[in-house]
């Protein structure tokens, strides 16, 4: 009789359990399951995006080919034509093993030489055969770029967000005032971030010119010189993300004991070196998550390339969003926008997956 | 009682317009908010077809019009989702080389039997205004304007260099002669002799277009082939670059900053289009501004033919609008084909025979110093890519000005990539 009611029980709370998660789950698999699988499946169509909205027949099923068109080229051909840094590449492969082997690398770190070896050993080997060429010479620009700005943007944002965090961790109402102020520029709208600085960055009336043009200097044309037009769209990424990371670096700070600071004390580590020895490897778990948290919003950027550079000047800040989305929207082409949208989907995994490796390595 | 309440609720339901049609427009141009509902008084590409829209909300019984809101940038972008998730706009401007790709794939009504019910009377479009919405046989929208690319000209720049006689300027007729103007203005008056915008609209790639059709070639042939590394190509090019190259242009200027590179007085001549012709009537009469002697000319002949890049402004509605709604739609059509004089106030020039012939027309600011554009205007061949083959031209050209990239290697990978286009 007993067993019975704890089955009931146990029954019925797994039907309020699934009826509670019911709206997640429906939601998350309206909106994210499947448009991912809509997605890989129009990734494998030669699919235009008007054609098909008024004759769903124009589209035809093509395999990978859109994968090919976008990753590969025409002849290009692979093998070993520079053997020294395959070579090295090969070597870095033998000593990952090794040393994870015998205990002397972490697993993530073993992963990290591993991954970084194969690439050694597999991109230089890629080279043009006879009249070879890429099939679409922007992608993997494209993809540098993009590299690039989340190299630039994640450092960025990190550093100065934890240094920003450091300086206001106090309980002042001033305090209180600038975490606020500084926090504002996180609730803006890419719009009008990008508004905003591409006046700052206008070599006529920004106010950066008009600093320049105090100080003797001529005033430089950010947003359409080649060498300062990713700098430009980095610099408004860093003060519009600055406000997020800003917060989670606060919550890491009033987690540390003050007693480990009074310790350190005691051992004449205050200032510069109680934030060596003290903060920063309290902060490790926080730094770590703002950064992968950085890398992921990073890979997604959009809205600083198409309103500030519009990808220009020669395509120096055309990043992987904006070119899924004129090859998407404005060429027409979902399929092959699908295929590179499934592309960065599996950069991202990466990242994650990375991430939850190192959590479980913390942990 | 039953039947006097429900009469009475009907005869409010029809004064009160309950029943009035909605129709959803789609537009560029820019915001306007203040436009207010007369046509004949606004100034700029925004407010006056704003005016006009008002104008049409106002007078046209039974007819509401929600503009909605769009972005230049994304314009086609927007248009394009809206037809693929079937919720186009009742109605909307787009441009003559859309139309390929457009109608061509069924977006587009074909309208031709439509149009004398709306109102509306072909017969008083020029021939190259019909030829502009025709498809395949058919017509896919009411034409609004031809605009072009022209030289608009500070006289005072050029009559401190010596270049204004009889009281208008002196254009170069030749790449050599270009260049001399350029150098005579900067020893002159220590400025720039063009401005435009290299670096990221594409004026730069219409004014290389037209600089290849002035030696009758193009960029790729009716039969889809690329044909842009040519000798033609290069002599474009290079006639642009030598200015950059002896510090006579600054190609890194984008459309604001070359607009008020011009306005402050700080360039001789600003490469744009048709639509800005009465702003910068209306800016030059400022005393603020720098820009005091203004006039407008004709892109000069550098080469063998006269050509200049042009393109038209057309109303379309989507092949899905049927019965009232149609009907409602083409009466907004037929509004804005009335008010063509209107719309050519902005510097555009009119598709109506009776409007380009009227004194109303011949007496708008400046329109008798470019009257010979209509007869040179010129675009590419048809191609539903068209889109995607000018970002190929605009991305090689800034290659070759902002970057430095050699003439002969950015032509060849252009001339690839639009092969690439137009193979698929």
């Amino acid at each position: 009789m007993q067993d019975l009611k704890a089955s009931k029980k146990r029954m019925s709370q797994t039907q309020a359990a699934w009826l509670l998660l019911a709206p997640f789950l429906l939601t998350y698999g309206l909106f994210l399951v499947y448009p991912f699988f809509r997605g890989f499946w129009i990734s494998l169509h030669d699919w235009n995006l008007l054609a098909v909205a008024f004759n769903p027949d124009a589209k035809e099923f093509i395999g990978l080919r859109n994968y090919e068109r976008v990753m590969w080229g025409r002849n290009i051909e692979w093998g070993f034509a520079s053997p020294f840094w395959q070579g090295l590449g090969v070597l870095g492969l033998a000593a990952s093993a090794y040393l994870r082997r015998v205990d002397r690398l972490s697993r993530f770190n073993a992963i990290a030489l591993g991954v970084a070896s194969l690439l050694l050993v597999v991109l230089p080997g890629f080279h043009p055969g006879e009249e070879g060429r890429w099939y679409d010479r922007r992608f993997w620009p494209t993809v540098g770029n993009t590299l690039l700005f989340v190299a630039l943007a994640v450092p960025g944002v990190t550093i100065s967000a934890l240094f920003l965090a450091a300086a206001l961790n106090g309980e002042t109402r001033a305090m209180g005032v600038l975490r606020t102020l500084f926090f504002l520029s996180q609730v803006l709208s890419v719009t009008v971030v990008t508004l905003i600085w591409q006046i700052m960055f206008s070599p006529r009336q920004g106010l950066i010119a008009n600093i320049t043009e105090t100080f003797g200097g001529i005033p430089i044309n950010w947003l359409t010189d080649e060498q300062f037009a990713m700098a430009a769209i980095v610099i408004a990424t860093i003060w519009w993300s600055l406000g997020i990371a800003m917060i989670l670096f606060l919550a890491g700070l009033q987690d540390i004991s003050k007693d480990i600071y009074e310790a350190a004390a005691l051992d004449n580590a205050k200032g510069v070196k109680a934030f060596w020895f003290v903060t920063l490897p309290n902060l490790q778990r926080t730094i770590t998550l703002v950064v992968v948290l950085q890398i992921i919003l990073h890979f997604q950027v959009f809205g600083q390339s198409h309103l500030m550079t519009q990808g220009g000047p020669n395509d120096t800040t055309q990043v992987l969003v904006r070119y899924i989305y004129q090859t998407g929207f404005r060429d027409s082409e979902l399929g092959r926008a699908s295929a590179m949208a499934v592309f960065l989907f599996v950069i991202m995994g990466t990242f994650s997956v990375i991430q939850f490796i190192i959590g479980r390595e913390k942990e | 009682m039953k039947h006097v309440l429900l009469s009475a609720a009907a005869a409010a339901t029809i004064t009160t317009g309950a029943f009035a049609q909605e129709i959803t427009l789609g537009r560029f141009f820019g915001a306007c908010e203040d436009a207010g509902t007369d046509t004949t008084v606004s100034t700029g590409e925004a407010c006056i077809i704003q005016s006009i829209i008002n104008a049409a909300d106002a007078e046209l019984d039974g007819i509401s019009i929600n503009t909605l809101p769009t972005d230049w940038g994304n314009y086609y972008d927007q248009i394009k989702a809206a037809y693929a998730g079937g919720t186009p706009p009742d109605v909307h401007v787009m441009h003559r080389h859309r139309i390929p790709e457009f109608a061509g794939l069924g977006a587009l009504a074909e309208i031709s039997g439509d149009l004398e019910a709306a109102g509306i009377d072909p017969n008083d479009w020029s021939p190259a205004a019909l030829d502009a919405v025709s498809f395949n046989g058919g017509i896919y929208g009411v034409p609004m304007d031809f605009h072009a690319n022209l030289w608009h000209v500070n006289m005072d720049v050029m009559e401190e260099a010596g270049l204004v006689e009889n009281g208008q300027p002196v254009l170069p007729s030749s790449p050599e002669e270009l260049l001399a103007h350029a150098q005579q203005v900067k020893d002159a008056t220590g400025k720039d002799y063009l401005a435009a915008d290299f670096a990221q609209f594409p004026i730069g790639v219409r004014l290389v277009l037209a600089l290849m059709w002035q030696q009758n070639a193009n960029i790729f042939t009716e039969d889809g082939t690329a044909t842009i590394n040519t000798e033609a190509g290069k002599n474009a090019v290079t006639a642009i670059t030598q200015l950059f190259d002896a510090s006579l242009a600054n190609p890194q200027l984008n459309y604001a900053d070359s607009q008020q590179a011009f306005l402050n007085g700080e360039a001789a001549i600003l490469v744009n289009g048709t639509w800005v012709v009465d702003f910068y009537t209306a800016e030059a009469a400022k005393e603020e501004v720098g820009l005091d002697n203004y006039y407008v000319a004709d892109f000069p002949t550098l080469f063998e033919t006269g050509a200049t890049w042009a393109d038209s402004h057309m109303w379309a509605i989507p092949s899905t609008l049927e019965g009232d709604k149609k009907m409602a739609a083409l009466k907004v059509l037929a509004f804005i084909n009335d008010h063509n004089i209107d719309w050519a106030r902005t510097g555009h020039m009119a598709v109506r025979t009776s409007v380009v012939e009227s004194e109303a027309y011949t007496s708008l600011p400046h329109r008798d110093e470019y009257t010979g554009t209509a007869a040179i205007a010129k675009d590419t061949p048809p191609s539903e890519r068209y889109g995607a083959i000018q970002d190929v031209l605009n991305r090689e050209l800034q290659a070759i000005w902002l970057t430095g990239k050699p003439v002969e290697d950015a032509l060849s990978d252009a001339e690839l990539e639009v092969q690439d286009l137009l193979d698929r």
